[in-house]
């Protein structure tokens, strides 16, 4: 069985390895982009610049004899080139960089997805991202996070490799100048930093306000009926939108701040430009040596242009900066362990509970101690009403959870948390339907046709199957009705190799005596494995049956 | 945009002297930086009116929602899916209001700024203005080349990008599930399998894509490198074409700085393509909102609950509720307790004259609304004119003070919703809620998710509370049903057409 544990840690390891040569691949790409966005921007700089100069220089040959011996071939040929350059660039630029862009995508989430996987809170209390308002702001999250690299680094980058360079040619060709254009890129440059501290609040505001609005609102929706009754729905509900107002509100100042950057940067360009020629006309220069000036001038006034994008990086900076802070509780989960090796198929004859006392999400211990022996062969209900802790059991034998006191021993021998998760089948009360073929729903890869069908018709899903287009027919949550999607989690403790299965409430959602048919099965097809279960109805008769 | 236009006039004028005629004049440069300031200062408060619009359409929108989610058929609010909803509250109306004033204003000047930057450009050289004018069809010739190409294939890559994100947010609601069957090996290598071909798939439509921009910085580069050719050769005069010889060099520059604004907002309301996109998809999302209310018929069927009023009016038709004392709905399942409880409550419909003349109702059902915060504050949440001892001995008289569960006594914490709090739990402070309040009662199963101790707290409660006022109770419970005074029994229901496969 070792060996099985081993073949199946393979594929994590590989699939790290190609991550790995995702985000080199995405290295390139990258550098690709980086390099035709400078290429691009230098090309609207000099098309500008180039341009102008050639005006400038025509008009003073025009007026003289040089005229006919103007070589204007060279600046119309360059003009053009730069012009094709800037569009081609530009267009590449963008393709790669999303391409990149994408790239980083796949491999971002998937660190994402592994991340959550170990983390702890994945197998502790009712999973809050199952829960469609959750899942939404989350996933604006990595959004946000995936967008950072392609809509705020990037064109940072860019502008600041445009900015030195016009800097340096504004040093050498009119040095006078360099001041007051430092000056006017200060400006905006000072704002975007007040802009990101300011945003920021108001955007951490935004969320809190959006998540708190969403939080009551599905509350108040959830309890309709008795806030209707009472009469305090249109109140409730009114309360409930009042954060969200407030953060329409909130989004309103952010605008007005960027506002204010927009306003900032677009005088940048046309200042820059006029301060290059006035420097230039007080150092003495005059006709043609006033061609370079109006050269640099008027590309500052093309990169003031491309520097509108400076209140697009700033939110752009800012959102990043929230997701990360929002999705920092799992991908800083530190070196968890990975998912246990799965040791389904070896023998396990019993389990037993020492003193064994479940714990609350903060430690606090729940109820008696429990000394309690699982046997094969004779299946056990917990039976207790709701809040009396049989999930938290069922989580814990099943090393989802650590005990408050005790210990949990298998065979005799003390099986640590991540051992016990290997050894265990765990039918959550809420389990899921992947939105994939019931065949990957079953999750029983080495099983053959026949079998996944015995275990359909065990669970009186067969025809039903059948009828929606067999195992390789595409299956979503809610193409199945609550009785349905228990009877197909149902189906998956008949179909795994695990020595104890745990199922949690196998019989909600279920018919009384369509779930007596079922459970009567699985106890007969798993009768040399381990068998507990939870019930909040009676339980079959002859299972052992624990109160909780 | 005129602050614009009228700032590279003054630059042209400056810089077309300065480098022509050697001379400076300060006139033009004062306009010129008048006009840049004045109209950064119009952009500036257009960029506010616009936030303020935006909000506005945002609260306006959100009230509308408030209003309809207030006022509109329970059963009919219950059939809408409540995460979606909730979820579109917090982005909808944000989305909307883009749409409606943001991409509506760019779309103006989209018809507006071409038009200005040609008016500019006309009085120097018409015949410069006319070779713009003329470069619009052949644009508009390109776009319609790869026009229905660049739709089509932006849908798709909107959809693309959408599946991808299903997919991914599809594992990770399911995570738990993926661990408890062992697949996470599994799931990793599909989920890369496949978010991996669609950004594949996605890329290959991106490059049509932007062909959709890159032919705008085509036409707006091109027209630079033409005009700037041209108007050299005038200048030299080696070209004798109307409106581009005999130009001062002010006015070629004024042309070659005007000439790329007459294409930037074509520019600018392809790149909001996304805001449109997403403002669209609120507008549908929303449209129930807006829609007038068409309450009853034309509604689909209740899920799975019949809706047996027949029954039920049948069983009250003679029957009048006291002002006080204890009454037990009973029947089988299916037949309709809960229902006719929502019609006597006033939840459907209008519910009976003489029942909301007994004052503002409690419901008692594990459903019923917990705000967050402490157990006391949860207790005393609405009721009038209630005091710390009174909270602190319903909370005793309902065991909410010794559940090891709910450990604190009356500052226990109550996360939002109640999410920490057991069905039994909700039920007894729902209660002790109610013994704290003055009208009628409607209880829907009181008894059901308790453990004998409980339920006999619960009952106890409830027969006191019954002495006063009102207590209407829905339940299977034998004890229950016993203690009350009055009975109402429904019938089995008749053979309600069951869904395919029961659930």
């Amino acid at each position: 069985m070792t060996d099985l544990a081993h073949a199946d840690r393979i594929p994590a390891r590989s699939s790290i390895r190609a991550e790995r040569s995702e985000r080199s691949a995405s290295t390139g790409r990258w550098r690709l982009a980086f390099f035709l966005a400078g290429l691009s921007l230098l090309a609207a700089i000099l098309l500008t610049s180039v341009s102008v100069w050639f005006l400038g220089a025509v008009a003073l040959a025009g007026a003289g004899s040089a005229a006919v011996s103007f070589d204007f071939h060279t600046p119309g040929a360059l003009v053009r080139l730069f012009a094709i350059t800037r569009t081609l660039a530009k267009y590449g630029e963008r393709l790669s960089g999303h391409a990149a862009a994408l790239t980083d995508q796949v491999a971002l989430r998937l660190t994402v997805f592994s991340a959550m996987a170990n983390a702890p809170a994945t197998r502790a209390a009712g999973w809050q991202l199952s829960r469609e308002e959750r899942l939404a702001d989350w996933l604006e999250d990595v959004e946000d996070r995936d967008d950072e690299r392609l809509r705020v680094q990037f064109p940072a980058a860019t502008l600041a490799f445009g900015f030195l360079l016009l800097l340096s040619a504004t040093a050498v060709i009119s040095p006078l100048a360099c001041l007051p254009v430092l000056f006017f890129a200060a400006i905006p440059l000072i704002l975007a930093r007040r802009g990101i501290r300011r945003v920021g609040e108001a955007e951490a505001s935004t969320r809190a306000a959006r998540r708190t609005g969403s939080a009551a609102l599905g509350a108040a929706l959830q309890a309709l009926v008795p806030l209707a009754a009472e009469g305090l729905r249109a109140n409730e509900i009114g309360t409930a939108l009042r954060p969200l107002h407030e953060s329409a509100r909130l989004q309103r100042r952010q605008s007005d701040m960027l506002a204010l950057l927009d306003l900032a940067t677009g005088l940048f360009g046309p200042l820059a430009v006029t301060a290059v020629l006035l420097a230039a006309w007080h150092a003495g220069a005059r006709g043609e040596a006033l061609l370079p000036a109006a050269f640099v001038g008027f590309g500052w006034l093309a990169l003031g242009e491309a520097a509108g994008a400076l209140s697009k990086i700033v939110l752009g900076r800012v959102k990043a900066k929230e997701a990360r802070a929002g999705l920092v509780v799992w991908t800083d989960g530190g070196d968890c362990a990975a998912e246990a090796a799965d040791r389904s198929g070896i023998f396990v004859g019993r389990v037993s509970l020492v003193g064994l006392r479940t714990a609350t999400p903060d430690g606090r211990p729940i109820g008696r101690p429990l000394d309690l022996t699982f046997q094969v062969g004779r299946p056990t209900a917990l039976a207790g009403i709701s809040g009396s802790g049989k999930t938290t059991l069922l989580k814990t034998i099943a090393g989802w959870l650590q005990p408050a006191a005790g210990a949990i021993l298998v065979d005799g021998r003390e099986v640590a948390a991540s051992g016990r998760q290997g050894l265990v089948h765990l039918g959550l009360h809420d389990a899921a339907i992947l939105s994939d073929t019931v065949r990957a729903n079953l999750f029983a890869d080495g099983a053959t046709d026949a079998e996944l069908h015995a275990a359909l018709a065990a669970v009186e899903l067969a025809d039903r199957v059948e009828q929606g287009g067999g195992l390789d027919a595409w299956l979503t949550q809610d193409v199945l009705s609550l009785g349905e999607a228990q009877r197909l989690a149902l189906a998956r403790a008949f179909l795994t190799k695990a020595p104890v299965i745990l199922l949690d409430e196998p019989t909600e959602h279920l018919d009384a005596e369509q779930a007596v048919r079922i459970l009567a099965r699985l106890r007969a097809h798993a009768a040399d494995r381990i068998l507990v279960y939870s019930a909040h109805r009676p339980p079959l008769l002859g299972d052992t049956i624990v109160r909780l | 945009m005129a602050g614009r236009l009228a700032f590279a006039a003054g630059l042209a004028v400056t810089a077309g002297r300065m480098i022509e005629a050697g001379t400076l004049d300060p006139m033009p440069l004062l306009a010129a930086i008048g006009a840049l300031v004045l109209g950064g200062a119009a952009g500036w408060l257009a960029d506010r009116r616009t936030a303020r619009a935006e909000a506005d359409v945002a609260g306006a929108t959100l009230a509308a929602l408030e209003a309809r989610l207030a006022g509109m058929n329970v059963r009919q609010l219950q059939q809408r899916a409540r995460g979606a909803l909730v979820t579109g509250a917090a982005r909808h109306p944000a989305a909307l209001a883009r749409l409606v004033v943001s991409h509506a204003a760019t779309r103006a000047t989209m018809g507006l700024g071409p038009l200005l930057a040609v008016a500019a450009i006309a009085p120097l050289s018409w015949e410069a203005a006319a070779a713009l004018v003329l470069a619009t069809p052949l644009m508009i010739v390109f776009f319609a080349l790869v026009g229905g190409l660049i739709q089509e294939r932006a849908d798709a890559r909107e959809a693309a990008l959408g599946r991808l994100a299903a997919q991914f947010a599809d594992r990770v609601r399911a995570l738990p599930t993926i661990l408890a069957n062992h697949a996470l090996d599994r799931e990793t290598q599909k989920l890369q399998a496949r978010i991996g071909a669609y950004a594949r798939g996605t890329m290959s439509v991106l490059s049509v894509a932007f062909l959709n921009s890159g032919i705008l910085d085509f036409f707006s580069s091109l027209s630079i490198a033409v005009l700037a050719v041209f108007l050299g050769l005038g200048h030299l005069g080696l070209l004798d074409v109307p409106g581009f010889d005999h130009l001062a060099l002010w006015q070629s520059l004024f042309i070659l700085l005007v000439a790329p604004d007459y294409f930037a907002p074509f520019r600018r309301y392809a790149e909001l393509y996304h805001a449109k996109a997403e403002g669209a998809a609120a507008a549908t999302a929303l449209d129930w909102v807006f829609a007038v209310p068409e309450d009853g018929a034309a509604e689909p069927a209740t899920r799975g609950q019949p809706v047996p009023d027949a029954a039920s009016d049948a069983a009250l038709q003679d029957f009048v509720f006291p002002a006080a004392g204890l009454v037990a709905i009973t029947g089988p399942s299916g037949a309709g307790k809960t229902t006719l409880l929502r019609r006597l409550a006033g939840v459907d419909g209008e519910g009976r004259a003489e029942l909301r003349a007994l004052g503002r109702a409690s419901w008692i059902a594990t459903d019923s609304f917990v705000p967050a915060g402490s157990l006391a504050r949860a207790i005393a949440w609405n009721i009038d004119g209630c005091d710390g001892e009174a909270v602190a001995a319903v909370a005793q008289e309902l065991g909410l003070l010794d559940d090891a569960l709910l450990p604190g006594g009356l500052d226990a914490r109550i996360a939002a919703g109640g999410e920490n709090l057991s069905g039994g739990q909700r039920i007894r402070l729902a209660v002790a809620r109610m013994l704290l309040g003055h009208g009628p009662a409607f209880c829907d199963e009181p008894t059901a998710k308790l453990d004998a101790d409980n339920a006999d707290k619960v009952r106890r409660a409830l027969v006191a509370a019954a002495r006063s006022r009102l207590v209407v109770v829905a339940t299977h419970d034998a004890a229950l049903a016993a203690l009350a005074r009055h009975h109402i029994v429904l019938a089995a229901p008749a053979a309600h057409p069951m869904k395919a496969i029961a659930a």
